[in-house]
């Protein structure tokens, strides 16, 4: 005989009442578990495509919303910020950067919007600036209408080297010359053209989307950054890798703060629940609880007592919750991707681990336990001789 | 007053508000119970038997006068000296018999022993055995009988060894074939040394104390 096994037995009273009420900690449970994978996969995603895997140290751009200008080529359209390509010549001298890459991006998306194809024009130092650029089959452009194309448009379009390509919107023919290995990055998704070809199909001939520049030594960032300033027309931006993530992280902040709140609301929910079916065994349980007293359980046995049974159904709901949120979480992973217009990265965007489960777990059981706290105190409150008498 | 009791007392008034009303439900009672005693407590509806047992059990303080139970001066005491003494000292049986239904009846006697911080299965079996029950130990209180019931009330009252037995009308819901198992169970403790205090309304059982109390508007007469 132990309070666990009373608060257990007493759970056993009404199997449907508790069941329901561990289930709204479980959703509470799953929901928090799936934002969170949301919101550590996205900034992860994110940071992995825009720093960790590019060799990418600063971006010239032009003055303006960076990531508005990637919100447009995201929906297919074409970035009215452009910069230069006449800037290229004017840095590539300076012993300090390892690789200037200047490159042309741009979307098209078919009429019924079903599709967008990104299209980024490069030069040869592409090479240089991509550490995991590389080539599963054919290589480098060998004319003006050369392709290569990332490992999943290669498999999409089914195509190998040496096969055409015809865009319908731009009435051309490409022949591909390149399939890159698969690098998780949005590199899979795109398809690789000459600079001066890609400008020229969008009519922007001499004009850049930017330039990436890639440091011999990180550590002189912060001085090489105020140079090139100095060297750069006012209205252009010298952007370190991490500020760009940064800044499309903070652009998702609405999006995070709307998941957020729905957990918010999920607790609130849950919450209410907990307290409500306590107070209700409580209320019921008043005669017994009035005798409990009488034989002599005191004040903290009632509430250790009430708190045993909130806690159980707690470490059910939470743990039942926390695993299937794990198990949710690549599907809500996959169903975010489709409403993302400003950055879509290309690896996971939901990445459960075991971290996060303990977090839902241990979070939604505290608050579960702490709900209880109420009901336990007017369980310890109840005056044995008033019920007794009364009821 | 006699100083050998284990219930004392001494010129106690219990009044309470209802609405505007104050009741008088106890008026300067005086009465000594001595260790080993039977005793009825008898009086109409509304006399005042159940605040006097309230009293006595420490289920209520007085508004006036003193209670010593057990040698312990019970105004003295805070909530939680005054749990510690219904532990120590006190059985309760009452007309219903509150068992948790989700419990075995040896699990159920044992409860009030798991509030002393000692779970006693094995004294809740004896018990049970003394009660007559010793082959329904993992019964749930659904698959017994209302005598049966009552009898697991009192073994669980018992179980944390208290002299004193306080029982609100412990036949009330039980035919007179069942009554009479409680009475003689009663009486076996009596023998045994146990102070057994019954509040009731059936002259049967008061015929089968050796004291009768008879209370009226609040007061005792004699």
């Amino acid at each position: 005989m132990s309070f666990l096994k009373v608060a257990l037995s007493n759970l056993r009273r009404n199997p449907v009442r508790s069941l329901l009420t561990g289930l709204s900690l479980a959703v509470s449970a799953a929901t928090l578990s799936v934002v969170l994978s949301l919101d550590q996969g996205y900034s992860s995603a994110v940071t992995d495509d825009l720093v960790n895997n590019t060799g990418v140290h600063l971006y010239i751009t032009k003055e303006g919303c960076p990531i508005e200008a990637a919100s447009v080529i995201a929906q297919g359209g074409l970035s009215p910020l452009y910069v230069e390509e006449d800037i290229v010549t004017r840095i590539q001298g300076m012993p300090e950067l390892d690789a200037v890459m200047p490159f042309k991006l741009f979307a098209v998306t078919t009429d019924d919007g079903s599709r967008t194809d990104i299209f980024m024009g490069v030069t040869e130092a592409v090479r240089s600036i991509k550490p995991d650029w590389r080539f599963a089959a054919g290589g480098w452009f060998t004319s003006d209408d050369s392709v290569i194309l990332g490992a999943e448009m290669a498999r999409i379009e089914y195509l190998a080297v040496g096969d055409r390509m015809y865009s319908e919107h731009f009435d051309r023919e490409f022949v591909v010359s390149g399939l890159l290995e698969r690098n998780y990055s949005q590199d899979d998704g795109t398809f690789f053209l000459p600079l001066h070809t890609a400008q020229a199909m969008v009519g922007r001939e001499g004009k850049l989307s930017a330039v990436a520049i890639k440091l011999n030594d990180i550590s002189n960032m912060d001085y090489i950054q105020t140079r090139l300033r100095a060297m750069m027309p006012p209205d252009y931006f010298i952007i370190g890798s991490k500020e760009l993530s940064d800044g499309i992280l903070e652009f998702f902040g609405a999006t995070r703060a709307i998941m957020f709140v729905m957990v918010a609301v999920a607790f609130v929910i849950s919450v209410f629940g907990i307290i409500n079916t306590m107070l209700m065994a409580v209320l019921e349980r008043r005669r017994e609880i009035a005798y409990l007293k009488c034989v002599g359980a005191g004040k903290y046995d009632l509430i250790r007592l009430i708190s045993l049974e909130t806690a159980a159904i707690a470490v059910m709901g939470s743990t039942f919750g926390a695993a299937v949120g794990m198990l949710l979480s690549p599907l809500s992973g996959n169903l975010l991707r489709k409403f993302l217009v400003a950055y879509v990265p290309s690896g996971a965007i939901a990445r459960p681990d075991m971290g996060i489960a303990l977090t839902a777990f241990a979070l939604c059981t505290f608050i579960g336990v702490a709900c209880s706290l109420y009901p336990a105190f007017r369980a310890a409150k109840i005056v044995p001789m008033e019920v007794l008498r009364n009821e | 007053m006699n100083n050998g009791s284990v219930i004392e007392l001494e010129n106690v008034s219990k009044d309470y508000r209802r609405g505007s009303e104050t009741v008088h439900a106890l008026r300067d009672v005086s009465l000594a119970v001595t260790p080993g005693e039977y005793v009825a407590v008898v009086g109409h509806s509304g006399s005042g038997k159940t605040t006097l047992m309230n009293i006595m059990g420490c289920l209520d303080r007085p508004s006036r006068g003193r209670v010593i139970l057990d040698g312990q001066e019970v105004h003295e005491k805070t909530e939680a000296g005054l749990t510690r003494l219904r532990r120590s000292a006190i059985g309760f049986v009452f007309q219903q018999f509150f068992l948790i239904p989700t419990l075995s009846v040896l699990e159920n006697v044992s409860l009030p022993s798991l509030f002393v911080g000692k779970p006693s299965n094995g004294r809740a079996g004896e018990l049970l055995e003394m009660v007559g029950l010793g082959n329904r130990l993992h019964h749930l209180p659904n698959q017994l009988s209302g005598g049966e019931m009552q009898r697991v009330a009192i073994a669980r009252s018992l179980i944390n060894a208290p002299p004193i037995l306080l029982a609100d009308e412990p036949t009330g819901n039980l035919d007179s074939r069942n009554a009479d198992m409680i009475m003689k169970i009663f009486e076996q403790l009596n023998q045994e040394g146990v102070t057994v205090v019954v509040v009731t309304h059936n002259q049967d059982i008061v015929k089968r104390c050796r004291r009768k109390v008879h209370i009226e508007d609040g007061r005792i007469e004699t």
